[in-house]
């Protein structure tokens, strides 16, 4: 049972920044449903859940990066509508979110200082300066070795967002928001990261941030709240990992997640033998029909390569692909589709990878099998019609219309499209990359329900997901990958802990 | 304890001194203008092989003097192409723009010097006022810079002709002497000094903000900068080269001519390719588009010296500039990889 | 503040309200509503100008002319819908009005070698576009910018300046029938357009060709993550622009009866100011053919009632300018802008 020690005002000011019965719907699903919020200065407040629960939406509202549809946002005790970056700022609060404000082509001096750049002879920038300035900041918050010389793009996804996390520190902020800020730090940057954040703390600053991470959380944190249902279900001031992982799911573990079906031993739908490339070194692997293989770690660490490898989309360096045992050659995505029981993807970012927003339902589920909804050409339409209209409806997809554009549709049911796409392709081994990032809950369970029924099928799913807990639960057995390479393999019973520290071990510290 | 330089992680830079690596490092984050001047120097010394070749003598005074002069509109306008294509725009109305000036030039910069300096400002603020048309279309109506400038350039191109049917009107000796004199290169001082200027607005807060825009709008938005404000002196600065394009061309004829700037639309944006801007915004600068316009230049020049039919001339342009931008892409992506 | 644990999870939340559509008609057919309204209104108000400007003779002879540029439209509107643009179009048309004169000399033996000889060389220049941009990855400004110097060049080169001794003959008189004669009074070379109207317009609603072409225009990478294969449609799109192109040359010469130079150039501006006008969006991936030709039709409508008003040709141009502006200002409403 829960023994929370649920948590005072830890001092007598009124709050830094509070939320009050915020409301916020996207497509008419509410992605929060009246949660309210407070935090203190000097305090480093967490916000845990699931995905989809609604603290990512709280921490937008919050930071200025959402309106709330109802409710209010406070600082300092005062409502406050917030209707740029700008404001934000004026404020004194800063964001670190996972889109990065960074310009590519840019160097990271100029990113750093972009504002506020050091001015020379008649008040222009100094170059030269501007970058000794920022070698000095970087230096002087223990950072040696990033090169500010080098430009945004051609440095690593962790420095990147390392350096997002300096410029927010350097505006002096007295409200600091963090969105999972560490998914793609290792131990020793997640370190230099809590290093500030104490500072920051000591200096009277408020720090809320989002984590996945529990460890991470509870080394940190002076305050949790846990968000279930786009709903805060509790703020404490300790809290054990397994009583805050029921108040996340609201019921036991084991009912969230369904049974995994054994995996039947047999041939590898999919091998893999030194892969290497685009940042890649030497990857086997073997995926069984009807298995469910996972692959964890940080972010920016190769995942998303290997998918795009797999999927011919990128081309590797060395190493063969054996589909149902024999070796091909993917030279392009459609050479993937059609090798064998044939390879599909749903990849990361479905609104500019996956989906024609603007298109219809129809539109984007028939993409990949446009010859077999045609004659010499023309489109059959009733064909279609009918068949993405059974699709539609066997995923449950709301509303399962399908000639309504998937732009208006919810996060959860465009993923929902998505899949449908490759189920229409009838594709026998599935690539499925964060397939719950940015859903719903009840989606969430719903998708959960179907990659156990395809498995079951007899399909073969790679499966990447940014929450461990969730690859812990899913998965038959998961790789974790550091730096390209794999680190690890986990067998069942496996335990999200034991693949994030595979993940965030340093290459140094064997 | 004090900040050191950071140790390289590419093998390949290993044992090279930090000042050589950085060195490295600038030409590889510059590559497409340091291309563009290799290229112009390249283009120079096979010019000065083919006309020693067919005159038995290296060009002389009157050929640089001249070659510079014709390649002073082609400058400006290429250096206010750069600026609007660097915030992910275009701007296709610059021949307009040139043919309004020029015949603005020919009708009203009076006879005196004094009289053609003021007539020049004045002129000046009329292409910042074309430019700001244009601003205002893409900024606030938020509509496709390829197609308001389309437009555009069908509305002023018609007032040149409307305001200067014929050929004709008189530009003070005085005026052509000061910008293109014939006796010598002068004019190389002007594109050195346009050349600080762009140095100057690349160090000003207008140019990181032109930078910023072209990277990435949503970051720019983030980080504070008016999206509206940036493209609108974009355009506004686009229209006053132009201007200065078309005075530089008025003074290099005694007449003015309502169509004379019509093929600086697309010849511009030439200019601007050859000087290793992306097309796609937000990188390159304005000295490699000075480098683009001397190039094509030079490329007319070895075409007609080494006794190329002239009426393959274009044939010869385009096939050069494919082969620029194939050899530009191939390049940078060659010093990616190796950096990675 | 603990509240009771559910066993059973939340329901589904329920589906929003269907968006209200205007005139039960979407966007994209709504902008294709207003190009036909808007050549409709031109006619209209040339007629109230002057009378007899909405007569059928009049009318035909704005859709004669309207036709020249339509079929340059439909080629610029299938690689504007994937986001590009062609501007080598002004050469290829006047290379393929000088390649048809000069390899039938005028015979009508020699017609459908003529034309098939154009034809094809036209969209070997589309496609070699097509391969510049698709694969080589020369950005589409400058891939069909330099074609059209290098098109422009050769056909000059060639042909001593359009001074060689076949240049002057004339285009074939069964071509010349195609365009002048007419069937029940009205011009042939409408019929032919009516005819390329419908099938292009077949071939962007209801076939995988133009499936894969709006796929492209609106996400070129979710289109090749979904298989489809986006440098061969590329280079075909290309590749029919350029066909398109070396169409209008053909029809154009058998209307003029002999080549001469500069005969593309007005095309160029007409074609992406036409296909803008009928609602195609610049960035790719929306509009329709139907709009592009109904826009033709209104702004060669427009020039001509502009023309009979007796305005000069400044005056024309700023009006053209003008107009133009205006249509895109009541559209962007619709359509965003970053």
């Amino acid at each position: 049972m829960i023994d929370p020690t649920p948590a005072a005002a830890p001092n007598s000011s009124g709050p830094a920044i509070e939320g009050i019965d915020l409301v916020k719907a996207f497509g008419g699903v509410v992605a929060l449903g009246g949660a309210s919020f407070s935090a203190y200065p000097g305090e480093v407040h967490a916000l845990v859940g699931e995905n989809g629960a609604g603290k990512s939406t709280l921490i937008k509202l919050l930071g200025g990066r959402l309106r709330p549809d109802s409710g209010v946002v406070k600082y300092y005790g005062q409502p406050v509508q917030l209707h740029s970056p700008q404001d934000t700022r004026r404020l004194g609060a800063a964001t670190v979110f996972q889109e990065l404000t960074q310009f590519p082509g840019m160097t990271i001096a100029e990113n750093l200082l972009i504002g506020r750049e050091p001015r020379g002879a008649l008040g222009l920038i100094d170059r030269r300066r501007m970058t000794a300035e920022a070698a000095a900041i970087l230096a002087g918050m223990g950072l040696h070795d990033i090169d500010p010389g080098e430009l945004v793009e051609d440095v690593s996804l962790a420095q990147r967002q390392i350096v997002e996390i300096v410029r927010a520190v350097l505006a002096e902020p007295k409200i600091l928001f963090l969105d999972e800020p560490t998914s793609s730090l290792v131990e020793r940057e997640v370190e230099w990261l809590f290093g500030m954040v104490r500072k920051l703390r000591a200096e009277g600053t408020s720090v809320i941030f989002t984590s996945h991470r529990w460890r991470e959380v509870i080394s940190i944190a002076d305050r949790i709240t846990v968000f279930r249902n786009a709903r805060e279900v509790g703020t404490f001031t300790t809290i054990s990992e397994d009583d805050a992982v029921s108040l996340m799911a609201g019921r036991k573990v084991s009912a969230i997640y369904p049974t995994l079906p054994p995996k039947p031993a047999g041939d590898a739908a999919l091998a893999v033998e030194g892969l290497s490339g685009n940042g890649l070194t030497d990857i086997s692997l073997t995926l069984g029909k009807g298995e469910i293989l996972g692959v964890g770690g940080l972010a920016g660490h190769g995942h998303r390569e290997l998918f795009f490898t797999l999927f011919g989309a990128l081309k590797p360096s060395a190493g063969r692909i054996l589909v149902s045992g024999k070796p091909v050659r993917l030279r392009s995505p459609r050479d993937a589709i059609h090798a064998g029981p044939g390879i599909a993807l749903v990849p990361e970012d479905r609104k500019t990878e996956g989906l024609l927003l603007p298109m219809s339902v129809k539109i984007n589920l028939t993409l990949s099998v446009l010859r077999r909804i045609s004659w010499l050409g023309l489109i059959r339409g009733r064909d279609e019609q009918a068949r993405t209209r059974a699709m539609a409806e066997s995923l449950d997809v709301r509303p399962p219309d399908p000639g309504r554009i998937v732009g208006t549709l919810s996060g959860g049911n465009q993923q929902k499209v998505l899949i449908g796409r490759w189920l229409l392709a009838e594709s026998g081994i599935l690539l499925f990359y964060d397939v719950t990032r940015g859903v719903d809950v009840a989606t969430k369970h719903e998708i959960y329900a179907l990659i156990n029924r395809l498995a079951n099928e007899g399909r073969s799913i790679l499966l990447y997901s940014s929450d461990a807990e969730e690859l812990a639960h899913l998965a038959h057995r998961v790789l974790v990958l550091r730096e390209g390479r794999i680190a690890a393999e986990l067998h069942p019973p496996m335990t999200s802990e034991a693949i994030v520290s595979s993940a965030v071990r340093d290459a140094d510290a064997a | 304890m004090p900040p050191s330089a950071p140790a390289p992680t590419n093998p390949a830079l290993a044992g090279i001194a930090p000042t050589d690596r950085h060195l490295l490092r600038a030409l590889a984050q510059n590559f497409g203008l340091v291309l563009s001047w290799a290229v112009l120097v390249l283009a120079i010394l096979i010019y000065c092989a083919i006309y020693y070749g067919q005159l038995g003598t290296l060009p002389g005074n009157f050929e640089i003097t001249s070659t510079v002069n014709n390649t002073m509109p082609l400058v400006l306008s290429g250096l206010g192409q750069t600026i609007v294509i660097l915030t992910r725009g275009l701007d296709l109305s610059v021949g307009g723009i040139i043919d309004l000036t020029n015949a603005l030039a020919a009708l009203y910069l009076g006879d005196t010097l004094q009289s053609a300096i003021l007539g020049s400002i004045a002129i000046l603020g009329v292409g910042a006022l074309l430019g700001f048309v244009n601003g205002a279309l893409v900024a606030f109506g938020r509509l496709q810079p390829i197609v308001v400038t389309i437009a555009t350039l069908s509305i002023y191109q018609g007032l040149a002709i409307m305001i200067l049917p014929q050929p004709g009107g008189t530009i003070p000796p005085e005026f052509s002497a000061l910008l293109v004199n014939s006796g010598a290169p002068w004019a190389l001082l002007y594109c050195v000094a346009f050349g600080l200027l762009w140095m100057m607005l690349r160090r000003s807060r207008l140019g990181v903000s032109i930078y910023a825009v072209g990277n990435d709008p949503a970051a720019a938005t983030a980080n504070g900068i008016s999206l509206i404000r940036t493209r609108l002196a974009a355009y506004v600065l686009s229209g006053v080269a132009s201007a200065g394009a078309g005075l530089f061309l008025a003074a290099s004829s005694t007449a003015g001519d309502a169509t004379t700037g019509n093929g600086y639309t697309l010849t511009s944006i030439v200019a601007v390719v050859l000087g290793g801007v992306s097309l796609f915004g937000g990188r390159g600068s304005g000295i490699g588009a000075i480098a683009g316009a001397l190039l094509t230049t030079m490329i007319v020049n070895i075409l007609f010296f080494a006794q190329i039919d002239p009426l393959y001339q274009s044939f010869y342009e385009g096939l050069f500039l494919v082969l620029a931008v194939v050899l530009t892409m191939a390049v940078g992506r060659l010093v990616k990889r190796r950096r990675r | 503040m603990t509240d009771p644990i559910p066993v059973v999870p939340p329901a589904a939340p329920a589906a929003p309200p269907p968006p209200r559509p205007f005139l039960g008609l979407d966007a994209e057919r709504r902008h294709i509503l207003y190009a036909v309204l808007g050549a409709i209104l031109v006619f209209a108000v040339g007629a109230a100008v002057r009378p007899g400007f909405a007569s059928p003779a009049s009318i035909s002879a704005v859709l004669l002319v309207a036709s020249f540029v339509g079929l340059v439209a439909a080629g610029q509107t299938f690689v504007i819908l994937i986001g590009g643009i062609d501007l080598s179009i002004p050469s290829v048309l006047n290379a393929a009005a000088i390649l048809l004169v000069t390899s039938t000399l005028g015979d009508d033996s020699r017609a459908v070698y003529g034309i098939t000889l154009t034809l094809a060389m036209g969209a070997g220049l589309g496609l070699l576009n097509g391969v510049g941009i698709a694969i080589l990855g020369v950005p589409a400004v400058i891939m069909t910018l330099a074609m059209n110097g290098i098109v422009e060049g050769l056909m000059l080169g060639l042909s001593g300046g359009l001074t060689c001794q076949a240049c002057a003959s004339y285009a074939p008189p069964v071509v010349q029938a195609a365009v002048h004669g007419s069937l029940l009074g009205v011009p042939l070379a409408i019929y032919i357009w009516v005819g390329i109207i419908v099938i292009v317009s077949i071939v962007l609603s209801f076939t995988t060709f133009g499936r894969r072409t709006y796929a492209i225009g609106n996400n070129a990478v979710a289109s090749h993550l979904a298989g489809i294969n986006v440098p061969l449609t590329t280079i075909l799109l290309y590749a029919l622009s350029g066909l398109f192109a070396a169409l209008a040359g053909i029809l154009l010469v058998g209307f003029g009866g002999q080549a001469s130079l500069e005969m593309g150039t007005p095309y160029l501006f007409e074609s992406i100011a036409a296909a803008v006008v009928g609602g195609v969006s610049i960035l790719g991936g929306r509009g329709h053919y139907l709009g592009a030709a109904a826009g033709a039709v209104s702004l060669v409508a427009l020039a001509t009632v502009l023309q009979t008003m007796n305005m000069p040709e400044y005056g024309r141009d700023i009006l053209y300018g003008v107009v133009v502006i205006a249509l895109l200002l009541a559209y962007g409403r619709e359509q965003e802008g970053a």
